[in-house]
Order: C-alpha cells, then structure tokens, then sequence
C-alpha cells in the first residue's frame, strides 16, 4: 500500500500554486480550508495587507468550492435556489447571490459565474453539493463538484489591472465589475472575472491547475517597480471586513451547519435583504422571508466606529454603561484597527432598538496588555458596513 | 364547463369515504380514478375488520362480519402445528407443543399488548396535534395523549415506556421458550413493514397496527367489494362524479395555491382544492413537481420510507387443497415463520435488496385457491423479479404440507407490480413504513401532517397519512374534515 496516501501522513492537500506559496512563506504558518492548505501569513500580515490595498496582492483561493451546473433546466434551478432574480443575468456575467432554506435562514453566499443560459458555474465557500443536487429534484441538470479542476487566484489592489496590462492582457481595463471573460495572459488562455473580496479594484483568475506556476508567476513579473506580494488569509480577513462583506461561519452561522436554530440568521438580520426578489415566482424559502420581511429583523449585522484604537473583537456590545443597568444589545463577529481608514472598526450583531444608522451602543473591550487585560468601555456608532469602498472598484475603464 | 368544489385524485378506499364525507357537506365532489374501478388496493386486502365503525354508521354501511370464529395455525415443517382459536376476541390453544407456563404467558403478552395498543388506540380516530401551532386546540391534545399514557397506571406506563422502542425478539425471548410462539407473534408485527423481528420498534408496530385492526391477529373477513360498492353508491347518491380510467397527470399551482388539475389527455379541470389520496411521494414529486417545493421539504419525501416488501401469490389448484394434519373445520389463517432466526434470516436478505431463499408466508385457503402474502420480496429499483424463481420457493415451502399440489393457475404480484397498477411509489401496503417517526403528528413527515400541505388548497387523504393504511378510512375521515373545517 501506497503510505503518501493515508490521511494521517498527508494530512492536507496542496494547491497547484503550492511549489510557490511555499516558496513565499517564510512564516510556514498555514491554514485549513477545505482540505488544503493555504498560507495564513506569509511574511508579515501587515505588509500583505499594505500590497493589497496600495500595489496588488496575490491571493491563493483554489480551495473555493466550485461546482458547475450544466442542463437545459440550469437557469431555472438557479432560479430556485437563490433568493435573487437570476433571469436579468445574461452570459459573461457574474451575480453575487445567496440561499436560504425553508425558514429562511441563509446557508451559504456565493458567486454565479454565466456562461450561457444552459451553463453556469457557483463558487462558494462551504461545500454545497448535497444541498444543490436535493434542491435540483425534478429539473433537468447535472451538478458536478469541479473544485479540483479549476485552479484560481485572486488579483486585488490598485495597480491589479496595470500590472495585467503590462502582462497585455488585452482590454482588461474595460471588463466591467461583475463579467468575466477569456483572456490571454502571456502563454495561457485564462479566465478572468472583475471581482473579488478586497472593497478595491480587482480580478480573479480561474485557470488550468497545469497553468497554475506559470500565471503566478507572470504576476510578479513586474516587481521591480511595483512590488506584489503573496497575500496570506490574515491580510484577506482584514481587507473584507474593511469591505464589508461577510463570511458564513464567521459573522453567522450557515444553517445548513447551526446547530441551534436560534443561531441561524435571515437575510434581513445580515442586511442583504437587497439579494432577496419576493416577486419570484418561486424559491427555497420564499414563503418564510415573506414573514421575515413583514415582522422585520429582531437583530441586524452592522457597522460599528469604534472609540479608541484597540479592536473590539469579540466584544459584547451594551446600551449604556451604568453599574447595574447595561444591558447587552448585541456582539462583534469581527474588529480590526483599520490602516487605510485609520480608524478602528468593527462588524457586529445589533438589536432591534439601536441598529438603526447613527445610534450609540457601547463595547466592552478586553484588551491585552503584556500578560493581563485592560477592560475598556468603547463609545461606538452604527455605521454602514461598508467601510472602505473606493469609486476605483467600479470605474470603466479601469484604472491602469 | 363544470366547477368543482374539491378534486379527489384517486378513488381508492380513503379517497371515497373522503368524497362520501365532503358531498354529506355539500360540497360538489369530483373523483379521478386511473383504473377501471374505483377501490384501488382495497381488492388486495383478504381479510381485514378494521373499518372504523363510524364510517358504518354514518355512511349507513351495511357489512356482516362471515364469522365469530377463527383459527390461526402456525405451520411447523415437523408436522407439530400451533393451532389458535380466536372467539369473540377470546383467544385459546387448541393444539401446541408448548408447555403450560408458555401458554400462560403467551396470552398475557398478548393482553398486555392489547391494553398498550388501547392507549394507542384512543389517538386513533383524531387529527393529531401538530407541535409547536401555538393553537390551544393542539397544546390539548398533546395533554390527553399523555395523560392517557399516565392512566395506565405507574407499572403499565414504564412498562409501555420501556417496551415502545424495543424490538420484538428481545421481549418474545425474555419470556416465552417456544420457538412456534415467539415466531408466531414476530410475523404478526413485522409483516408489511420494512422490519425484522431485532429491528429496534418492532413492538411499536405490532402495538400500532393491533391499535387500527383492534386485534393482534387480522382475522375477520369481509367482502370487500361488496363494501367497495356500497360507497361508491353512496357517494353517486350524493352527487359525487366519480370519472374512471382517466389519469391525473399534474396539479396545477399559482402561488403557492391550487387552482386545478391536468388529465393525460392535457385537459384541465379548475378546482380551488384538490386532495390526493395518491402516496404522499407521488402526489408531491409526480403530481405536484419538486419544483416548487422547498429543498429541506423535498429532502423529507425522499427519505420517506416506502419500499414495499411483501408479494401476493394467487394458486388455483386442480384439486381441493388438503392440509396435512389439519381438520377443515379448523382452517384459517396459515402462517409459516418457525422461528425468530428464520424471520431474521429472510430479512438479512431484504437489506440488501434481494428476496430472501427462504420467505416466511402467511395465507389462506378457500376451496382450491390459495393466497397467499409472502415477506421479504422487496421492491426493487431499476431490476426486476425472477417472478418464477420467487413462485417456485414458495410453492416449494407449501409443498411440505400440501404435498399433492397441482397448480392450474399462478399469479405473482411482487411490490413493483402493485407500483404501477396502484400508482404507488414504492408499492408499500401503508404507503410508507409504520415507524416512530413517520407516526401521529410525524405522518408522512414534518411540514405535511394534519392531512394539509405547503401548498394552498392541496390536501392528502392517502395510507401515508395519519394512522396509516389498513382499511380503517379514518384518513378519509379526518382529511375530509380538515379541509371542512379550512373553508368555513
């Protein structure tokens, strides 16, 4: 027997960009994600983060979960799984939708990638298979896991469609946000969609996993001048909650995963009630998010300014700070110190009566200090969770 | 063209009584029926008393029980039956091989199972409560199930408590030594159902099933068609239209709600309710279309529990059929299941989707016919039956007490067979297994049980809903009632 292949002497796959990623980190500190193993912090989280939102850093995301949805029903299975209109979305284009069950709880978010009416490619960060192919009984389409095939990485920071253009990737700078074509990129035909989880201007680019050295490194072809760096998962958590988006299992709960049903949270509570089209004829949980709509959010995932400049993070969030009467309205399922911004911020669950824009909750922070913790009470301020949003992520052509 | 008040989808057993009931209301009934009569598996059924006696008396049916009388042997190949007289619910030995001490306790197993199977039995007739409503109605409901479960008294009840989830061998072989007794009882509860006799909650079927037929033993005979007959005369003396041969081919929604049905002909009839008494994984993923159902709901169906596993054999003989050792006046039903290993061993064969080398049976004799049902034969997807090979081990296991056999005609209907012609997914007698968790409030499953569905107007009245399928109409009933009780 074959001993490479027993799980305990391997325990965690490599990406196609592993003979690189290594290379790059020198932390050697790495994380788990679905199976792989991807760098947390190659050299200094600070530093990738910087690249990121001054250069481009380049991020490994192959462990995403990718399945392809082929079949003459696919756009009608869509349709059915996500809350979002998906008719309005035409081939080359890509919409960010999520899903929900039966009560209207939302398992996971993603991204649909059209290539044609018959065709259409998910990508999503849990494993999703189960749920998609009982959601397509009675339609005509195959579901097929394509993880493994498609290797990927994500491209974002200012100068990310400079650099490509130095690469002459032809009319990169006038793919539009949220489309995606085929593109030469030096020797290899790749995909690339105008998308991304950094709040700035960026791409991801889906490729061959036999193409997966060669694309990496055509990317750092330019260094010289514009220094790109491998960016670990560290400075990618800290440029999305700048962005504001959010991450299931991390700002709440996938319901297909929550154990506790009062854990599993609507799309209105995550202010994503945008995503949701209740003129659709039909979809997993549309009878549900009707009520939800009608009763409106109990608790809601917003932005909060933060007092101070020590992270909230994992705060319990009060009324007021009077001894004795404080109540708890809510918690913070991510804070940073934001660099760019250079104010401290954080994302967190707010009840009913304060998660109104402009209201004042305040944070109990535990901050460590050289082997104790200094207990602070931080004034914080509603705030749309978007904290970084550049007009250089949406501009045509793109900044080059 | 004609307006409806209510669509019934199948003019089976339930599907009549619960158009006899609606047209009582005044409602105007029509009923679609794929074969050429209506009854559906009700002519399949050969001796069955559990008719609810309201459906006698409110819809004035008029059935004579043929005796008061039966007997029960339990074959031995040894030639040393069991023989059993059932009188007037009294039930004694005539013959056994078992001693005195197993007799008595024979009979007070089967009294205490009589007493639980009450307790059961008294949940029957209702609606049962769906949890969580926050309708006081149901919170009540919850409260008598339970309290009837006290009342057993403290002893009775954990002794209920105890035995609910256990499997019927390990109780049988705490208390009895004869293998013919504990063989005997461990058919009764694992016939029709996809168990063993060391399944866990055999009892609670056995328990469930003597709750419907207020017997342990299914014994008393009706003429079924004669019943069949007379609620069909019922409901077309008021006014229900009852269209044969015909084949309801989809229902058609519009948010969320009814609003018809289509036929194979593609002609649409329109009805603001339609009730289906086609099987709960028929009506939603054929008739209905997975489509617009919600995907955690279609997971429920799916894993609905519905594979049928009981074949029915049909023998004509060129002669009388003579039992060996058996007096005449004595014949009635036939069971061969020597032992609890033997039941275990043809059900090992089941879980994996063969039938077993060696079947148990249960028949009965009528003259020169012999009908005889025979577990396990399970319904098999994408494969089909060696229909002969099953007949030829039957016949074989018959041979050894009816050794001058010549068969003039044989009839094998194996569980796919009752799939097609009846429409039933699975081809299951109860249209889905009588378990646990697809009981009570739990029947078909969560989301679907109170007769109503997730879709506006649509109701079922089939065997997979609550209290299963059986010939007691009580489905019929209650569906019919519900949707009463939505219009008002």
């Amino acid at each position: 027997m074959n001993t490479e292949k027993i799980s305990y002497k391997k325990p965690l796959l490599e990406t196609p960009f592993h003979e690189r990623t290594f290379e790059h980190c020198f932390a050697n500190d790495w994380y788990r994600w679905a199976g792989y193993k991807v760098a947390k912090e190659y050299s200094s989280t600070e530093l990738e983060y910087t690249s990121m939102r001054n250069t481009a850093g380049v991020i490994d995301i192959t462990p995403m979960h990718k399945y392809e949805i082929k079949g003459k029903d696919a756009k009608s299975f869509i349709n059915k799984l996500i809350t979002k209109d998906i008719t309005k979305i035409q081939s080359n284009q890509v919409a960010y939708g999520i899903w929900c069950n039966e009560d209207g709880m939302v398992i996971d978010d993603g991204t649909i990638f059209c290539l044609n009416e018959n065709h259409y490619r998910i990508f999503c960060a849990e494993r999703n298979l189960n749920w998609f192919c009982d959601t397509a009984t009675g339609f005509n389409v195959t579901i097929e896991d394509i993880s493994q095939s498609i290797a990927a990485l994500a491209f974002q920071g200012p100068l990310s469609c400079k650099i490509l253009n130095l690469l002459k990737v032809e009319n990169i700078e006038n793919l539009k946000p949220f489309h995606f074509n085929d593109f030469n990129l030096e020797k290899h035909n790749v995909t690339i969609s105008r998308t991304g989880f950094s709040g700035d201007l960026g791409y991801e680019i889906w490729c061959d996993p036999s193409q997966a050295i060669d694309v990496w490194d055509s990317l750092f072809k330019f260094n010289r001048d514009y220094k790109v760096l491998a960016a670990g998962m560290n400075a990618l958590e800290m440029v999305r909650i700048e962005a504001g988006f959010i991450q299931p299992n991390v700002d709440f709960m996938s319901a297909e995963q929550a154990l506790r049903p009062n854990r599993m949270r609507n799309p209105y509570e995550l202010g994503l009630g945008w995503l949701v089209n209740l003129e659709k004829e039909y979809f997993t949980g549309k009878q549900a998010l009707i009520r939800h709509k009608e009763n409106g959010p109990e608790k809601k995932l917003v932005g909060l300014d933060v007092e101070g400049d020590k992270p909230a993070v994992g705060s319990v969030l009060y009324d007021n700070i009077k001894k004795n009467q404080a109540k708890e309205i809510g918690i913070v399922t991510a804070a940073m110190w934001s660099p760019v911004l250079k104010s401290n911020i954080a994302i967190g669950f707010v009840n009913k009566e304060h998660y109104n824009l402009g209201s004042n909750v305040y944070a109990e922070i535990y901050h460590p200090e050289e082997l104790d913790y200094r207990k602070i009470w931080a004034e914080c301020k509603v705030v749309k969770k978007q904290f970084f949003n550049n007009p250089r992520k949406n501009a045509i052509p793109a900044l080059t | 063209m004609k307006k409806f008040d209510v669509i019934i989808i199948g003019g089976g057993h339930n599907g009549l009584v619960a158009s006899s009931y609606l047209a009582k209301k005044g409602k105007k009934v029509l009923v679609i029926e794929k074969n050429e009569h209506v009854g559906g598996l009700a002519e399949y059924a050969n001796s069955l008393n559990c008719i609810s006696p309201i459906i006698k008396k409110e819809l004035n049916i008029n059935i004579h029980n043929i005796e008061d009388t039966n007997y029960i042997i339990s074959l031995e190949d040894n030639q040393n039956h069991t023989i059993l007289e059932n009188k007037k619910d009294k039930l004694s030995f005539i013959k056994t091989n078992a001693d005195q001490s197993d007799q008595k306790t024979f009979l007070s197993i089967i009294n205490n199972y009589k007493l639980f199977s009450k307790t059961l039995g008294s949940f029957m007739y209702q609606k049962p409560p769906r949890v969580k409503s926050g309708k006081r109605s149901d919170l009540f409901q919850l409260i008598s199930m339970g309290w009837n479960i006290r009342k057993l008294g403290k002893k009775n009840m954990r002794e209920l408590l105890r035995v609910i989830g256990l499997n019927i061998a390990d109780d049988l072989e705490d208390n009895l030594n004869n293998d013919n007794l504990k063989s005997l009882l461990s058919h009764e509860s694992v016939l029709g159902s996809n168990l063993g006799p060391r399944s866990p909650g055999s009892i609670l079927t056995l328990l469930y099933k003597q709750a419907i037929n207020d017997n342990i033993f299914n014994l008393k005979n009706i003429e079924v068609t004669n019943y069949i007959n007379q609620l069909e005369d019922y409901c077309k003396k008021n006014t229900v239209e009852i269209i044969k041969s015909s084949e309801v081919k989809k229902i058609v929604t519009k948010d969320n709600s009814v609003t018809g049905i289509q036929l194979n002909n593609d002609e649409i009839i329109e009805s603001k309710y339609v009730m289906s008494n086609a099987d709960p994984k028929t009506t939603y993923l054929n008739l209905l279309g997975a489509e617009i159902l919600d995907t955690d709901f279609i997971r429920r169906i799916k894993n609905f529990r519905n594979k049928g596993n009981v074949a029915k054999l049909e023998l004509v003989l060129e002669n009388e059929i003579n039992i060996k050792n058996i007096d005449k006046k004595m014949y009635g039903k036939f069971i061969y299941a020597p032992s609890i290993k033997y039941i275990e061993h043809a059900f090992n064969a089941n879980k994996y989707n063969q039938y077993s080398k060696n079947p148990c049976l249960e028949f009965y004799v009528n003259a020169n016919t012999l009908s005889a049902n025979i577990y396990y034969v399970p319904y098999l997807v994408n494969a089909s039956h060696q229909e002969n090979e099953v007949i030829e081990r039957c016949v074989g296991i018959l041979r050894k007490f009816i050794p001058d056999m010549k068969i003039k005609k044989q009839e094998l209907i194996t569980p796919n067979q009752m799939e097609e012609k009846y429409n039933i997914a699975g081809g299951h007698w109860h249209h889905g297994d009588l378990e646990i968790d697809q009981l009570f409030m739990m029947r078909p499953f969560y989301g679907s049980s109170q007769y109503s569905t997730p879709v506006n107007g649509l109701y079922l009245c089939s065997a997979g809903t609550h209290p299963g399928g059986g010939l007691t109409g009580i489905n019929g009933i209650n569906a019919a009632k519900k949707l009463i009780e939505d219009t008002k």
